[in-house]
């Protein structure tokens, strides 16, 4: 689920971090730069693992401050299409489910990809809310947000930013994660535990 | 901003939680003298609470070497790292066409060999320490009621 990727970027060192050394002076500005941020097709940066160079110093005519050309790498969070990650219960809904990782929110399991069959039953533990349950062999299997869910990653998709966005539709997302879990084994750990 | 490589090599959970480890997380309380950015904390959160948490180098390279012989790709050995299945129907998900490639017997000594070389994760007890807690409980039991 995670990957490293070799980076070039091209950075604008501010003067009132000359009092600094230059490794630790650029590492700070890279994580301001692309920590917890999603690069598209490459995934969400979690961590810069190291530098491997550093170039010029060059002070452009009518600027106060040096830039750089790095080569790092990046730790980037970017699970593979078929592989199986864990994650906790965030909400659930008419459309399906909405998983978390802690760090990562945006995985929604869509109705087509839930065990088959599901219905949609009322919450008992909670008034307005819902609850997936999954029918096998006449015995209900509810999905609550008591244990760790199981998916598989079924596609990952990198939208892009909407020009327009409507007042009520939710946040936008950078990287949206659509899991499955209609296979054994899939599905909340104390199913098959 | 250029990327160079896209895919300079993956990493185990392991891998990243030695690397956020390493950079001081598992040593701060306070979470606020370490430099360690709060985002990092959320994935250090994540994976201190999986399997990756006891796991140790020895560990993995011994399960390295000792899946040579079942002929598993490269993804699929680091998704049995991330996860470590402890049963076939955890293993079955994460092995493609597992019954067609291995047949259910080697799977069962593949399962076998996962759960005794890689560490259960934190939060759940071995079979065998859990068994031997019913057994104490009896006799506490039984002494209460002779009280």
């Amino acid at each position: 689920m995670f990957f490293l990727s070799v980076i070039e970027h091209t950075l604008r060192l501010p003067p009132h971090l000359l009092s600094l050394p230059l490794k630790e002076a650029i590492k700070g500005e890279l994580e301001t730069l692309f920590l917890d941020k999603v690069i598209s097709s490459l995934g969400l940066c979690v961590s810069i693992y190291d530098i491997r160079s550093i170039d010029g110093g060059f002070i452009f005519a009518g600027d106060g401050a040096s830039t750089y050309t790095v080569v790092f790498r990046l730790i980037m969070f970017r699970p593979f299409v078929g592989e199986i990650l864990v994650g906790k219960l965030k909400s659930s809904d008419a459309n399906g489910l909405r998983l978390s990782l802690g760090f990562f929110d945006d995985i929604y399991v869509p109705v087509h990809l839930l065990p088959n069959p599901s219905h949609l039953l009322p919450d008992p533990d909670n008034k307005h809310g819902v609850r997936w349950t999954w029918e096998f062999q006449e015995e209900q299997f509810p999905i609550d947000g008591k244990d760790e869910i199981r998916f598989r990653v079924h596609s990952i998709n990198y939208p892009s930013i909407p020009v327009e966005q409507e007042k009520e539709a939710k946040p936008f997302a950078p990287m949206v994660i659509t899991g499955s879990l209609d296979y054994d084994g899939l599905g909340p750990i104390s199913w098959w535990v | 901003m250029k990327i160079q490589e896209p895919n300079a090599g993956a990493l185990t959970n392991f891998e990243v939680l030695e690397f956020l480890r390493s950079k001081g997380a598992s040593k701060d309380p306070t979470r606020v003298i370490a430099p360690v950015a709060p985002s990092e904390f959320k994935v250090y959160d994540y994976l201190v609470q999986s399997a990756a948490s006891n796991q140790t180098k020895q560990s993995i390279h011994e399960f390295l070497n000792r899946c040579e012989k079942y002929d598993l790709a490269k993804a699929e050995k680091l998704n049995i790292l991330n996860i470590r299945p402890s049963s076939v129907v955890e293993i079955d998900p994460i092995i493609e066409e597992c019954e067609k490639r291995m047949g259910s017997e080697v799977v069962e000594e593949l399962v076998e060999m996962v759960i005794q070389v890689l560490p259960p994760p934190p939060g759940q007890v071995k079979p065998d320490e859990a068994a031997d807690e019913d057994n104490e409980e009896i006799p506490d039991q039984e002494q209460m009621e002779t009280n």
